[in-house]
């Protein structure tokens, strides 16, 4: 009986996570608009489409499998989305994560997946273009961070 | 009350030695996966390097002192040293309770990046019961019984509360088909990301093709979700298992998450395997075998 009111106790006063202790929320909003990341291997940094929002169709064929670098797909999908700030601090984080700086000649594209329905009752999944990393430079979406 | 208490905490016939084998691999079960997730995840957590959401005791400590260094490896040998003793040896159990809060540290130092996942909580929740067991029953009899049904216990709170969020977050309209159809799409995101390639399997072009299909998936989860607590009470406890079992092979088939921890266990103590060892031929002689006694009894 005590353990079901530190149970109540806890979920109740941190927004319903006290691990182990739990509401278990996954998945009880339905039907939202949702968010993911995927990283984009780019070959030509020039191209005139790269910051482009795109459907993720057209860019399937070129994504980064996470798993062979280490990187664990759901924390760089949490990065990415709920980052609200885009600092310094965290534009060093996602490098630190990534550990670019040990593939030189490599150019990824950390890239945004949304997800909704649209009025046909269709699931449209569109990719935006966020950052693009290589071994020594970061370089930042000009649609979304224009320069001051 | 009383008869949730006796169908959760009191085992058939716990001197037989089905009964002391089925407690005892939930107890070695609770200590493996404890031991493959603290060693997962401490060789992850040196490359973090900033907390994006703390969790648990992470919001009061600042938990960024595990990363860029070498310190959750050093928590994981505690855990292994603090868990391994009392499984083996049968002694200083409450150093269950002591490897549950490193466990904790060790879980939200890696779960601080944004994700709150659900995997480990079980194994959490039976280490945590075998701690509380040791500091507050006497006898292994007494302690893994405890535990047992603590486990038990969350189990059945999980899945119902789980169904009930559903409930409040959106209502009975949870279960339309157009639903389940984000969340493929959702998933298929993760899939790709973290294999650079997707492709739909069978169920899941059903279930595009057919908003009727889709709903029914996901009314029988919301179903099953909704009963977990019947797995309090033994005699429905078989078949709330198997349900549940089906809703995570079909969590896995549409959505491509597979809850392996939480499967292995349903399976290991959602059936009553003592009453089956127990009709074994001349099992008891197990009872009194030394070596057996001493390691896999007590």
């Amino acid at each position: 009986m005590w353990t079901l009111l530190i149970n109540i106790l806890l979920v109740a006063t941190h927004l319903g996570e006290f691990w182990p202790f739990s509401i278990f929320p996954m998945f009880s909003q339905a039907g939202k608009e949702w968010s993911r990341g995927v990283v984009e291997q780019v070959e030509d940094s020039s191209r005139a489409d790269l910051w482009e929002t795109k459907s993720i169709s057209e860019i399937e064929n070129r994504i980064l499998p996470l798993k062979d670098y280490g990187i664990h797909e759901i924390d760089f999908a949490n990065f990415i989305t709920k980052t609200k700030v885009w600092n310094e601090k965290r534009l060093n984080g996602m490098r630190s994560t990534f550990q670019i700086d040990q593939y030189p000649g490599e150019m990824w594209l950390a890239t945004r997946v949304r997800g909704y329905m649209d009025e046909r009752d269709s699931v449209v999944i569109e990719a935006i273009p966020m950052f693009l990393f290589t071994a020594d430079t970061t370089i930042k979406n000009p649609h979304l961070f224009p320069e001051p | 009350m009383m008869r949730v208490l006796q169908n959760l905490f009191q085992l058939d016939d716990p001197d037989s030695v089905g009964t002391k084998i089925q407690l005892r691999a939930f107890e070695f079960f609770a200590v493996i996966y404890t031991l493959i997730y603290t060693w997962e995840w401490a060789f992850y957590i040196p490359r973090l390097s900033d907390v994006v959401l703390p969790l648990g005791l992470a919001n009061y400590l600042d938990i960024s002192i595990f990363f860029s260094n070498d310190i959750s490896i050093y928590n994981a040998v505690l855990i292994s040293l603090f868990t391994l003793v009392p499984l083996l040896l049968k002694r200083v159990r409450w150093l269950y309770a002591i490897a549950f809060v490193l466990f904790h540290l060790q879980h939200v130092a890696r779960f601080s990046q944004g994700e709150i996942p659900h995997s480990a909580n079980l194994v959490a929740f039976s280490l945590m019961g075998l701690g509380l067991a040791a500091l507050f029953f006497k006898g292994m009899k007494k302690e893994l019984s405890f535990a047992f049904g603590f486990t038990l216990f969350f189990f059945g709170l999980g899945y119902t509360s789980a169904a009930i969020s559903k409930l409040v977050a959106t209502g009975v309209t949870w279960v339309d088909g157009y639903h389940l159809w984000l969340w493929m799409g959702e998933k298929s995101i993760d899939i790709l990301s973290l294999q650079g390639e997707f492709q739909y399997n069978w169920l899941q072009e059903l279930a595009f093709n057919s908003r009727f299909l889709a709903t029914l998936i996901l009314s029988f989860g919301l179903i099953t979700e909704l009963l977990g607590f019947t797995i309090w009470f033994k005699k429905l406890r078989p078949y709330i298992v198997i349900m549940l079992i089906g809703m995570h092979v079909g969590i896995d088939l549409t959505m491509n998450i597979f809850f392996k921890t939480f499967t292995i266990q349903l399976i290991i103590m959602g059936f009553f395997w003592n009453r089956y060892i127990n009709v074994i031929p001349g099992i008891e002689a197990l009872n009194e075998h030394p070596l057996v006694k001493k390691i896999l009894l007590y």
